[in-house]
């Protein structure tokens, strides 16, 4: 860690990739090799106008140049989306706590997310990907509002629905003509039997309401809160701790997330707003 | 180096000048606050019965400074020796905590906060006549400190015990020794008297809000109890409270664009504000008053309590004073304990 950890490592905006209407990838490369765990968070200054945290995309693994799948939601993120390849940024991190993967081996992995939440979850799987003979198995269930709006859809609908031990499926609110998946909210294919809910951890990422809907859903079908990791999405500022934004209850979501079991936060209040 | 006397208060306040900045009480009939001393413009500065009017922190935490800039980055660099006079124990106990925030933190120091604090001699005082909303005394405070100052001056019938508290502060006395007397006889006797008459009138100011339980149960017991609401109905957002509290400690960064280069700025920032926890997406977990209003009690009282094993309140009363909507953060607790109490959970 560099001695003043508000101050930013520089980098460069190499490759911008159209993801979905409103979601971009960013192909950052570092001005020195940068290492994270999955799950993990960095913040990204766009030098003057302001930085925002975001939990990379791209797979540890790959300490030359990292990925930032972007959704333009407010100020920095609009501006972020403005930017071309060469762009001067800065990233500072990494922050927090990712996924517990070593807890996860010999289980069954259930990922759920939805919209721009598949990106850290990108990051996990091509994690899990990497060591799939490690776990029992690995079932996702992903929504997004129309077949246009996944992210990923190359890898997506491509590659990673012929690994063996991975399976995907996918959901959409509102299909269109070339869709023949489910349509609904993803909370509709999470059903009981699509793992051991005594076994299995479960991995959440999403929007606020989608996380509060399949948490629920998850403990209703027997979940133990201990066993559902939630990739929680707060106001982290300093990223380090200390400015007070981020807090969840006695928690900074910074420092001690983002991810957190839902045992650790289901007492305080407000947690999905 | 043992305790030592001098008969004005101006000898240490000249010797402290000869190798820092000094920074030192002023009392006004509306206000009192630490002004920068010079030697040759007294200006008022005198021996502060109580606790000033604004917080020590301040000088460790500006309201405003730079953390970072691009493209070259920004080196926190070492301080410059200063002091600071007229702390009281409530100031020393809320730097205490402001250092488990800053400087103990098991992965991050704030460099910043941290070169300063290096830097700060501190010359800390006993309470001789509490305000009116002094409290300290509900949260474990007491109206003399006991450790974390270099110096601690105690006023006597003709002069000032002072008592060092640090190396530092004993290599200090021991550079101006000529300036010093012996402590003369009865000095401690008197200096135990004075410090058992204040603490009797602290107590006889505070009998009303004495609380049955810790402050921790009583918070944690009635989060959900609707006085957090009904608080929020006086409160006007004003935020002085967050401003004028010697813990409070949010911050925000923020980047500023000038020219070419960049400079991102550490601003203070309240958990008042109806903004404070929104995320870009819109989502906001404390947009009603009342939930920001129970939050920082929680933070205060439970949740730092917590992490570090101290309440985030030193019992200073300043944001009594300060607060516009008339709150009053004793006649708060007494009010959520008297909740507790007849909803049987006593």
């Amino acid at each position: 860690m560099i001695a003043n950890p508000y101050q930013p490592l520089n980098a460069t905006i190499i490759e911008v990739i159209d993801e979905s209407p409103t979601i971009k990838s960013f192909v950052i490369e570092p001005e020195q090799p940068f290492t994270f765990d999955t799950g993990q968070f960095i913040e990204l200054t766009l030098p003057g106008r302001g930085e925002a945290p975001f939990t990379p995309s791209s797979s540890p693994a790959l300490t030359e140049r990292m990925e930032v799948t972007i959704m333009k939601a407010g100020h920095v993120t609009g501006l972020l989306h403005e930017c071309n390849p060469g762009q001067a940024v800065g990233i500072r991190g990494p922050l927090g706590h990712g996924y517990p993967v070593d807890a996860f081996v010999g289980k069954e992995v259930y990922i759920i997310g939805g919209g721009v939440g598949l990106a850290p979850i990108r990051s996990l799987l091509l994690t899990l990907i990497d060591r799939i003979g490690e776990f029992h198995r690995v079932v996702c269930r992903f929504g997004a509002r129309t077949p246009e709006d996944f992210i990923y859809k190359p890898a997506l609908f491509g590659p990673w629905q012929k690994i063996n031990g991975l399976e995907i499926t996918c959901t959409v609110d509102q299909a269109n003509g070339q869709w023949s998946g489910p349509v609904g909210v993803v909370t509709e294919i999470v059903k009981p039997d699509d793992v051991d809910v005594n076994e299995a951890v479960a991995v959440v990422c999403g929007p606020p309401v989608m996380m509060k809907y399949v948490t629920l859903r998850l403990v209703e079908h027997g979940f133990a809160p201990e066993r559902i990791y939630l990739s929680m999405e707060k106001n982290m500022s300093c990223g380090i701790g200390k400015c007070g934004h981020c807090m969840i209850g006695r928690y900074y979501a910074c420092k001690d997330g983002p991810v957190f079991t839902f045992a650790q936060i289901r007492k305080y209040p407000n947690i999905w707003d | 180096m043992e305790t030592v006397f001098i008969s004005r208060f101006e000898l240490l306040l000249d010797a402290l000048a000869q190798e820092m900045e000094v920074y030192a009480p002023r009392c006004g009939a509306e206000s009192s606050t630490f002004v920068r001393y010079d030697p040759k413009a007294p200006d008022g500065v005198a021996f502060n019965p109580a606790r000033l009017c604004t917080p020590a922190k301040e000088f460790l935490f500006p309201l405003r400074e730079r953390a970072a800039a691009f493209p070259h980055p920004l080196e926190p660099e070492a301080a410059r020796p200063f002091a600071v006079m007229g702390l009281k124990d409530c100031d020393l106990k809320a730097l205490r905590i402001l250092d488990c925030v800053f400087l103990e933190d098991d992965e991050f120091r704030d460099p910043f906060y941290a070169a300063r604090r290096e830097a700060m001699f501190i010359v800390s005082s006993d309470c001789t006549e509490p305000t009116d909303s002094c409290c300290c005394v509900l949260f474990g405070g007491q109206v003399f400190p006991e450790s974390g100052f270099d110096l601690n001056l105690s006023r006597i019938r003709d002069g000032y015990l002072v008592q060092p508290g640090s190396p530092k502060g004993a290599m200090f006395l021991s550079r101006y020794l000529d300036r010093f007397a012996g402590v003369p006889s009865a000095a401690l006797t008197e200096r135990q008297h004075e410090r058992q008459k204040t603490t009797e009138q602290i107590e006889r100011l505070n009998a009303a809000y004495r609380l049955d339980r810790k402050v921790d149960e009583i918070v944690q017991a009635g989060q959900d109890v609707p006085l957090f609401d009904e608080m929020a109905a006086e409160c006007v957002e004003c935020q002085a409270c967050t401003r004028i509290c010697p813990t409070c400690h949010c911050f925000y960064l923020f980047d500023t664009l000038d020219t070419d280069i960049f400079a991102r700025m550490k601003m203070w920032d309240s958990c008042v504000r109806r903004d404070f926890a929104r995320v870009a997406g819109g989502a906001n977990p404390r947009q009603i008053l009342g939930d920001r209003t129970r939050h920082r009690l929680l933070h205060k009282f439970v949740y730092f309590l917590e992490r570090h094993g101290l309440y985030m309140c030193v019992g200073c009363g300043r944001c009594i004073d300060a607060c516009a909507g008339g709150l009053d953060l004793r006649e708060l607790l007494t009010q959520l304990n008297r909740e507790r109490v007849s909803k049987g959970q006593g």
